[in-house]
Parts: structure tokens; sequence; C-alpha cells
């Protein structure tokens, strides 16, 4: 598939990088140089240098005919223009992102359909979203749906008092039928289990479960859900204002911010939420603002190290749920290591988003999501092909991956020792960063 | 062992190093097969070459379970400059089993000058050649000319990842390695039809002309590459006609045009070989060095024929600049400022991105420009220059990246002009021979009327020019930064 990115920042290269080992074919563009040189040197990829909205740069591209156009660059007309100039060149499908959220608003989507604009992307939306999935539920650190929910992952931390603690995974499979362990994040580091590995202690533990019976989980990893009301957000940005408006009704929330204009203005837009002034890295200011009383805690200051260092306060004033926004990617491992509870990164949720665009561009090569050095792919099953060629504990599966659920006929199931997965099944796959090459052989 | 065991990733290099010694024991089947049909002693040479070439490749790729598979930049440096030694040193074997052996230091010579494309020889008559051995000489030349590595590239596709981005980096010539495709096994595929096309079209011109069937083939592999190897003593003089002559120079001359350019030109922008600034100087230089070379051969009172003032010195321009290294009958008399003029030609070489050698005229556009620049400067302190190549301002970074190759390069004829001197070659032999190897022109030593191959210079004179052979063919820094200790320190 060729896909031509447009905008070589941190969402743009992130993306490029990832694609780049996949089979695709990418073409990165951009008008700064030095942006390009480095990722050209070192990513099998194609760069350019130009104007995301020159005629010439996109020709040059070759955007007449490419499968995919994503517009990631930080200024949300250019990519709206280059996005409609691909398209009438002749791009399948083209995707922008924006930081507008009046574009967002469906009685306005004809319009941009109407431009050319296929895809919007607003990784402030995206986070603001994540942000309510996991004051919905405290106990989860990740939650990612597959098709239409009818497939949950849910990776869950593991405390001392969980029931899992030091039982092994054959153990398992033959007293519970509800789940299946698919990876298990342990030290920075991902493995996929096998019966023998068990369970330890600080744990992060990848789920697939179908959607009845997500609760199960609760009990057998020791974990309460808590009733969230009060929610304190550190630092009025973007994701805050969406935040606001989308949980005003359901949450009751107060924004700290440093900045007093920001702070000024804040009113405006999240008129139910109350806005205080100061530095939430401040403990007076905490407890003036009663941080003991708070149910959620939620840092979304521009500084990733403020962010992780102001939720780990709040975790010592017995703040149950705490989110934290990293934007270093090299952040994020060590932030999970240490006690809290979600990271959210736009960076990663868009990219993530613009997987699942690529999947529904093109069902062959699906891709979904990529945890830090793990990637689950939901793929569709040709006919013939290796996967179906018998049960899936004769197939002789490479140690690098495993087949956690599937769905077929609309309905999602787990995969068993002695599942037959037949062909037009969408299977959910778990492997480790590089070996979907050898996915995608068993599935075509 | 050295403490720098867990910095380089060995048994992955290794194991790709199977692999590409699997393929050169492939490509040593051509000549086995030539030893054949012309029914020749050296098919044992050959035979053997090919099985002990095959065998250890593929115990290499076998036996070796690489812990990681990952590749960074240091194993792209270094297996792309250990690979060219390892090709060397096993496509050396036939030299040495063959009816009349050579030394391991002639032979070492020989095939690190075939690979590389430089085309200078260690034997006074080649006549004497088996056909098996003269195929090899031209087949060794055309896989060095586009690139062992870019070969492996288009066609194994595990090497298809950032791993394989870091080989093709420092084997590819030229400042910024421009890519024609996103994927760079799909580059590497383009820029080998190209190649594989042009010399399967110059083969049959050749062979419609005077010469043979083996040795048009000989010669498409050897002119295609750039490199220069002949079946004859008289070089293309043995044919005596211009068709030969005409044809060669097209093809040495497309030899020197940037591949990726000619891909663009076949795959429907022909404007863009045009418009590209190196392209246009190429054309220019070549323009006016004829030019000069006419009015020298006139003035001297060389005008033999027709020819000696039309296709001759068009002939020897187009091989001195593309590297190639043919020279025609008259050459040597034509008088002193022509050897001037070679020099300069040999200097720069042809395009970046073709599978010629030298410096390049790209690198010789960017030193133009910024000298120019700088000169302005002299008299308009506060004016704001910029190089700029096909209309986009390159970053002042590669411009001095590129006069830092410039001084690199000429430090480098230096002291293998002066280690050559020291074991008692003529100062100007030495320093000619020292730039003939780097360049990857391979011009005899005979040019400057000291014997008539390299089969003079003393034994460790040829390892000398060998390793400059290599440094050239891979443009300085790929080789010269295994000898840093940063590269292997922790």
């Amino acid at each position: 598939m060729k896909i031509v990115i447009v905008g070589a920042g941190e969402v743009g290269s992130h993306l490029a990088k990832l694609l780049s080992r996949e089979e695709q074919d990418i073409i990165l563009v951009d008008k700064d140089a030095d942006k390009l040189a480095a990722i050209d040197a070192n990513y099998n990829l194609m760069t350019l240098r130009g104007s995301p909205t020159s005629f010439t740069a996109l020709r040059d591209a070759g955007v007449e005919n490419c499968d995919l156009f994503i517009a990631v660059t930080p200024y949300e007309t250019s990519n709206v223009t280059a996005c409609a100039m691909a398209k009438k060149f002749g791009a399948k499908k083209t995707v922008a992102r924006i930081d507008n959220y009046e574009f967002m608003v469906e009685q306005n989507r004809d319009f941009f359909t109407s431009l050319g604009v296929d895809y919007l992307i607003y990784p402030e939306y995206l986070a603001a979203q994540e942000i309510m999935t996991a004051l919905e539920r405290t106990w989860v650190r990740h939650w990612f749906e597959l098709h239409n929910g009818e497939i949950i992952l849910v990776g869950v931390k593991l405390r001392d008092n969980a029931r899992l603690i030091g039982m092994q995974l054959k153990d398992l499979s033959y007293t519970q039928q509800t789940f299946h362990v698919s990876a298990i994040k342990r030290n920075h580091e991902t493995i996929i289990p096998r019966g023998d590995d068990r369970i330890r202690v600080n744990d992060i533990l990848y789920f697939t479960v179908t959607k009845d019976h997500v609760d199960d989980l609760l009990e057998i990893c020791g974990k309460t859900q808590y009733e969230i009301k009060k929610v304190l957000i550190m630092g009025g940005s973007r994701i805050a204002e969406r935040l606001a408006a989308l949980a005003e009704d359901k949450y009751k929330i107060k924004i700290i911010d440093n900045n007093l204009e920001v702070c000024k203005s804040l009113p405006e837009r999240c008129p139910d939420s109350e806005i205080v002034y100061g530095d939430a890295r401040d403990i007076d200011v905490l407890r003036e603002e009663g941080i003991e009383d708070i149910d959620a805690f939620v840092a979304l200051s521009e500084s990733s190290e403020a962010n992780i260092l102001a939720c780990l306060t709040a975790k010592e004033f017995g703040v149950n749920k705490t989110i934290a926004e990293v934007e270093n990617i090299q952040f994020i491992s060590e932030a999970e290591g240490l006690n809290i509870g979600t990271i959210i990164n736009k960076k990663l949720l868009a990219s993530s988003k613009i997987f699942q665009i690529l999947l529904d561009a093109d069902i062959n090569s699906s891709k979904c999501l990529a945890l830090a050095d793990a990637e689950v792919a939901e793929m569709v099953v040709k006919p013939h092909s290796k996967i179906t060629k018998g049960a899936v504990k004769d197939l002789n599966l490479s140690r690098d991956m495993t087949i956690a659920g599937l769905v077929r006929d609309g309905k999602g199931m787990l995969v068993r020792g002695n599942t037959v997965i037949q062909a037009g099944d969408h299977v959910v796959v778990f492997c480790l960063a590089g070996a979907i090459h050898k996915v995608e052989k068993l599935f075509n | 062992m050295f403490r720098v065991h867990s910095r380089v990733n060995f048994p992955m290099l290794l194991r790709v190093t199977g692999w590409l010694m699997m393929i050169e024991a492939a490509f040593m089947v051509f000549p086995l097969i030539a030893t054949i049909i012309y029914q020749e002693v050296d098919f044992y040479a050959f035979l053997v070459s090919t099985i002990i070439t095959g065998v250890v490749g593929a115990s290499m790729t076998a036996f070796i379970e690489p812990s990681r598979m990952e590749m960074a930049k240091r194993e792209g440096f270094l297996l792309t400059a250990m690979i060219w030694v390892v090709f060397s040193v096993f496509g050396m074997l036939p030299f040495i089993l063959s009816e009349t052996p050579f030394t391991i230091s002639d032979a070492f010579f020989e095939a690190m000058s075939g690979f590389t494309t430089t085309g200078a020889t260690i034997l006074n008559s080649v006549e004497h050649l088996s056909h098996g051995l003269h195929l090899w000489r031209c087949l060794m030349q055309w896989i060095g000319g586009m690139g062992i590595i870019l070969f492996t590239l288009a066609v194994i596709p595990m090497l298809n990842h950032s791993g394989g981005m870091q080989m093709f980096n420092a084997e590819v010539t030229g400042i910024t390695h421009d890519k024609i495709r996103p994927r760079v096994s799909q580059t590497a595929k383009g820029l080998w039809l190209v190649y594989i096309l042009l010399s399967v079209l110059l083969c049959v011109l050749l062979w419609v002309g005077p010469m043979n069937f083996f040795d048009s083939v000989c010669h498409a592999l050897s002119t295609m590459s750039t490199g220069g190897f002949s079946t004859k003593d008289a070089s293309v003089g043995a044919w005596n006609s211009a068709y030969v002559k005409i044809i060669m120079t097209i093809f040495m001359f497309l030899g020197g045009v940037n591949f990726g350019l000619l891909f663009k030109a076949c795959t429907g922008s022909p404007s863009d070989l045009l418009h590209n600034d190196t392209f246009k100087m190429y054309l220019k230089i070549i323009s006016l060095v004829f030019a000069l070379f006419v009015i020298t051969i006139v003035i001297n009172g060389q005008v033999l024929s027709i020819s000696s003032v039309t296709i001759d010195p068009l002939f020897q321009i187009v091989s001195t600049i593309t590297s190639t290294g043919y020279t025609v009958t008259d050459f040597e008399n034509w008088g002193t400022f022509v050897l001037a003029m070679v020099f300069v030609l040999m200097f720069f070489g042809a395009c970046a991105g073709s599978t010629s050698g030298g410096a390049k005229i790209d690198r010789m556009l960017y030193l133009l420009k910024n000298l120019r620049n700088e000169i302005h400067k002299c008299i308009h302190p506060n004016a704001i220059m910029s190089v700029r190549i096909n209309g986009k301002i390159m970053p002042s970074e590669i411009v001095s990246k590129v006069i830092a190759f410039l001084c690199l390069y000429v430090l480098l004829i230096m002291t293998g002009g002066i280690v050559l001197t020291a074991i008692g070659i003529p100062l100007v032999d030495a320093f000619f021979s020292a730039f003939s190897c780097i360049s990857n022109t391979g011009l005899g030593a005979g040019v400057t009327g000291y014997g008539s191959s390299y089969e003079i210079i003393p034994d460790v004179g040829k390892w000398v020019l060998s390793l400059l052979m290599l440094i050239g063919r891979l443009e300085l820094f790929t080789v010269l930064i295994l000898f840093t200790r940063s590269f292997w320190r922790k």
C-alpha cells in the first residue's frame, strides 16, 4: 500500500517509522530538510522536501496513485488544504489532523467530505475520550475495544492482593474459560506467555475477553471499581477543555493552571468547571483545593516530567486514580513502572487511530494498535491460509505471537488450543514488535 | 576476545555474509559454464572455487544462529566494508587455482580491482587467459559496478528493513542517497533493472558489430560497470572499429549517469535528467575537454585520420571521466597537456549514483558553488549566499561534509603515493598509481611510462593499492570509520 505522510512532526514521523517496518510504501513530505535527513538515513522509507500545499511537491510524491494520504502538519488549515489537493489528484483516502472541535461536529462533516477530506484526526479529542474511558473504569490500565466491542482487550496491573499471583497459566486455563492472558508486561519488556509462565506481582496483564465477561476480571485481579465524582485537572490545555466538555455533566471538575491568561479564558469554554489560578506542583495549593477529597487527578500540563511527578504526589495524598499525559515516548515505559494509573500519549493515540483507518482502507493488511513493544492486529482470515489448516495447538505457532480471540459471524469468542480457525473470521493476534510478518504469512 | 564484543552484532553479520557468499558462488557458475563450453583446464579451478565459496557461505548461514536480528549503523558500515573484502578473497580463488597460477598478492589485487571496477591489472598480456577467467574478471566488475550490497538488497527480502538501509547508505555513492522508490528493496530492484537492461542492450549492439559473442558479453559487462577489463591486450583498439568505439562511448557515458535519474527517465520523466545540475555539468565538462583535446591533438600534429579528432578523443574522455580506463592506441602521443586533463577528469569522475569512480561531479559542483560564494563574500561580507543544487538550497553541514570529503581524498592520494615511493616506485608513477586506484579508473601505470602493467609494483604496493581501491569505491568514510577508535569502543 502506498501511503503519503505530510508533516514530519512527532505524529508524522512516529507513524512513518511504525509503518515503514510493515510492508508499506511510505513517502514522508516536510518543508524542513533537517527533520527529514535523520529519518531518511535510518528508516526504510522515502522522504521528499517540499511544502505540504505545493502542487509540485504533491505531484513528486506521487499522490495521484496513493492509497492513503495523511496530513499531520501542526497547522490544520494546511492539512485540510493538502488533503483537498491530494483528493483532487487522485488519492484514495485522505486524513487530516485538526485542532478545532468545530470541525468534528457531525453537521459539518459533509463540508469536509465535499472538500475531499475523508477522516479527521483530533488528537486532543482522542486523548479526552481515552481519559473518559479510564475514569469510567478505574481499575483498568488499558482498554481497547475490537470489532465493535465484541472483543475487549484489558490491561491490568496486578498487586499482591490478586488471586492470580503465583499461578501458572496452564493452571488457569483449566479453571477459567472466560478470559485469555495474551501478553504480560514485566520490567519494561513485553512477553507472550506460555503455559509454564508464572504470574508475578507488578505484572501488567493483557487479557482478551468477550464483552460479557469483563467483570469477571475484577474479582480475579483483586480490583475494585471506584465511583469517580470529583476530578482535579492540572493544566488548562486543549485536552482539558475537551475533557471538560465531555464530562462536565458527569463529574465535578476543577482545573488548576499557572497561567493567568489561560485561566481567564477557560470559563468561556468550560462553563461548569471550577477554574483555579495556581501552581499544581505546589502542595499547599493542592491542599487548599482539597486534594484529599479528590477521586481522580489528571495531569495535562505541557511538561511530561511535571505530570508524572504531580501524579505521584497525588497518589501520596490518597487519590485513587491518577492519569498523566506523557508526550515523550521514552518516558512511557518508565512511567508505567511507577504507580501512575493511566498514561496518555497523543502521538500513540493518533497513530492508533490512523492504523484503524488503514484497516478500513485495506482489509488485507489489518493493523490496529501498537503498544510500546508489541502489536495487536485484527486479521481477516483468507481461504486456504495456513492458519486454517488445523487446531491452533497443532500449528506450531512461533513463540513471539499468540492468538487471543476471534469474531465469527459478528460474535466474539476466545481461541483455545483446539479451536479451528475458519476463513472469514476476524482474528485478534498479539505479537511482539517485528513479528508481524510471520503473522501475515499465516493469514494469507 | 576484545571487549567490544557486545557492541557489534557479529553473529548476524556473519550470517548475512554467508548469504552473500552463496550469491557469489552462484555468479561463479557462469565462468564455470564458460570453461565447460570451451573445454578448458580452468574448469577445475572454478569448480573448486564455487564449491568452497558456496559451502563456506551455506555453513555460515546454517550454523550461525544470531540471538538478535537487528543491525544498526555500525553493522551497516562494517558489513559493507567486510563484504567487499570477503568477495575479493573468494573471488581470487579461480586466479590462484588456474592453469597459470597467480601469487596471492596478484590474485587479490586483480579481484579487488575487478570488484571495485578499477580495471587495473597485473597482467602484461591477458590473451593467454582462459575464457572462464576472462568472463570472471568482467563479471566481477559487473557485480561491483552497481554494488554487491545493492544486488543483495534486491534479491534478499530479509534485508528490507532499516538494517538494509544502513548498508545501502554505506555502499551507494554520492552525497545524499536519493531513493527512487519508498522501500529500499524496490529502489535496489529498480536500479538493477536499468543496469541489466542497458547491459543486455550493449551486449547485443556489440555482437551485431565486429565482436564475437564471448567478447561482446565480456565488454558489455566491463563497459556498463565502467570497469575497463578487456579480453585483448590492445584493449578496444584490437577491433579498430569506429562502430565499437561509438557504441562503447555511449554506454560508458550512460554508466556515468546517476542510475536513479536514468530510472526516472525510463519511467516517464526524461525532463528530470535534462534539468539536473549534475548531468548538465557532466555534459559541459565532456564538451569542454573534448574541445581542448582536439586543439591539442591538432597543434601536436597527431591528426592521423578523421577519427583522431572525433571519436578517439571523445572515447578517451568518456572512458576516463567515467573511470572505465580503456585507452585508445595513440593516447600516449597526444602530449602532456592531455595527460594533465586526464588527471582532472580522473579526480572528479562522473555523476554520483552511477557506476563510475572518483570524487563525483556532484561534489565538484558543491565545491565550485561554495568557492564562488566565498570569493563574492570577500567584497560583500554581509551577502547571504547559499549553495543551490537543482533549485534547492543545500544545508551548510552538507557543504562542509563535501569539503571534508575532498580534503580527505587528496590526503589519501598523498599518503598512498608517499607509501609507494617508500617501496621504491618513482615519484610520478607512485602518485599516479595511487590516484588511479583510489579513483577506480585503473589507467595502467604504463601511461606514465613505468612498466606495462601493475605487475611491476612490489607485493606490499599491491596490497596498499587494493586498500585504496576499496576506500575509493566505498567513498572513504565507510572504510575509514572502521579504523577509528570510537567505532569499536563501548
